[in-house]
């Protein structure tokens, strides 16, 4: 049976969409059959992110409103076989879909694939309501910051009154050595504050910007530690019990190498 | 949305009492409510509404759903304050601080959420940052509280409010309001208790010290 997951934060530029684009295609990856749906329609990114915006004919607005058959608006990927994208539509807003299309058309997705995410656009109007009308599990990404995680609060208590309960947590863009100095929340913190399952941290990454702006998930870069901490989040979907990666070791190494120069001086 | 009786009407001789379940958000009640209407448009065209019983709502939220009734489903809202002549308890303070109603609640209260009662509320979990108890009583948390409470809401001075971690935003006791001091402060090391004594709300540990 297909899972369906949605990617929602609540706040903007947490990462939803660098997530979806990853989680997607890790998933694919590793050989499943998945679609990402984005959920963020008129201010459309998922297909930018994923580098297939030359390809869009038909959009998610023209599934639901009968212009096309689904199948026709699904983009396959150019580099995995079982990766598919439904992209949002960019000349409406979000009233063109309402919760129980997009439910019927996660049903129908379903039965074509292993897992269906869906990038939920920020903010807890309309479009919220339309991204988690047809889950069945939900990511809730944050990044270390006191308004992104009050907000992650705010989007978990929405999703338990719509009964998608026991969401999961991603931790976006934490610099380790920051935390250590007391100058980010740690994780810790966070768990405490929101009190549902850690699923993955992912590290603060210049080669996320490098990749999303050539359009290739970073999880397809092996030197990457934002790369193989998406890695290891897919794996975690799929049932695997993989351990979190040990950040702290290299901030240690940093730190005791400062420490040296610091007696030099 | 799964929630088929987050709404429920129940219709008594005098008219109908609209019933509808707590810890949901306002808008998604307003939604569903909408939803509902809909579906039976011609059956309630006209019926008469006593009330709407919810306990996170508040007064100005029930007012627009009333106003909503009325208007775009043709209901009549009759608030049933007239019905008793002498009513003996209107204004009077609650006074069950020793003892009284008390509405349990279990699980994290988070931000956008607001537990509004006329008793003591107990929370069996967090209160988070953004959320809000308001209790004409008093307000104990068997968790972290780092949100905002108002215990004896309805002016009741000897009211508390006790957390086993007490770090709210703001804390407010009949009409005294206190807040946590801006910039780095001492976080509580132990249980405490926040009470008004010589007008100033007190916060303390209340665990005798070992």
């Amino acid at each position: 049976m297909a899972q369906v997951i949605v990617i929602t934060s609540g706040k903007g530029g947490v990462g939803k969409t660098t997530t979806t684009a990853n989680l997607g295609t890790g998933l694919a990856q590793l050989g499943h059959k998945v679609v990402v749906v984005d959920a963020d329609i008129g201010l459309r990114n998922l297909d930018v992110v994923m580098g297939l915006e030359n390809r869009i004919v038909y959009d998610v607005v023209d599934v639901v409103e009968g212009v096309c058959r689904l199948k026709q608006a699904l983009i396959k990927d150019k580099r995995y076989e079982g990766l598919f994208l439904l992209p949002a539509a960019q000349t409406r807003d979000k009233n063109a879909v309402t919760p129980e299309q997009m439910q019927s058309l996660t049903n129908d997705l379903k039965e074509m694939f292993d897992f269906v995410l869906i990038d939920c656009p920020a903010g807890i109007e309309q479009g919220f309501r339309n991204a988690i009308a047809g889950a069945d599990k939900a990511i809730v990404v944050t990044t270390p910051e006191i308004s992104a995680v009050r907000d992650a609060d705010r989007i978990i208590g929405l999703l338990e009154a719509a009964e998608l309960t026991d969401p999961v947590l991603i931790i976006n863009r934490i610099r380790i050595e920051m935390v250590k100095k007391g100058d980010m929340m740690n994780i810790e913190d966070m768990i405490d504050i929101l009190a549902i399952d850690l699923i993955g941290v992912v590290p603060d990454d210049e080669a996320i910007v490098i990749s999303t702006n050539k359009g290739e998930p970073v999880v397809t870069d092996n030197n990457s530690l934002a790369g193989q901490a998406y890695r290891n989040i897919t794996r975690r979907l799929t049932g695997e019990d993989v351990p979190f990666i040990n950040m702290e070791s290299d901030a240690g190494l940093m730190a005791k190498l400062k420490k040296i120069f610091s007696f030099g001086k | 949305m799964p929630q088929e009786n987050a709404i429920e009407f129940k219709g008594t001789k005098k008219g109908i009492y609209v019933q509808i379940k707590p810890l949901n958000d306002y808008a998604i009640i307003k939604q569903l409510l909408i939803e509902k209407l809909e579906k039976t448009k011609s059956f309630f065209s006209g019926a008469k509404i006593l009330d709407i019983q919810c306990d996170t709502l508040t007064p100005e939220e029930k007012e627009e759903l009333e106003n909503l009734m009325a208007s775009r489903y043709q209901m009549q809202i009759h608030k049933e304050v007239i019905i008793q002549d002498n009513t003996p308890v209107i204004d009077e303070i609650y006074q069950g601080i020793n003892e009284g109603i008390t509405k349990f609640i279990q699980g994290t209260v988070r931000s956008g959420q607001r537990i509004n009662y006329e008793g003591n509320v107990v929370i069996i979990g967090d209160v988070n940052p953004g959320a809000e108890i308001i209790a004409y009583g008093n307000i104990v948390v068997m968790g972290s509280f780092r949100g905002i409470a108002h215990a004896g809401s309805n002016g009741n001075t000897r009211a508390c409010v006790v957390a086993y971690y007490l770090d709210p935003t703001q804390l407010r006791i009949a009409d005294k309001i206190a807040r946590c001091p801006d910039g780095d402060y001492e976080k509580p090391k132990g249980p405490e208790l926040a009470r008004i004594r010589d007008n100033i709300v007190y916060i303390e540990p209340y665990l005798v010290k070992r």
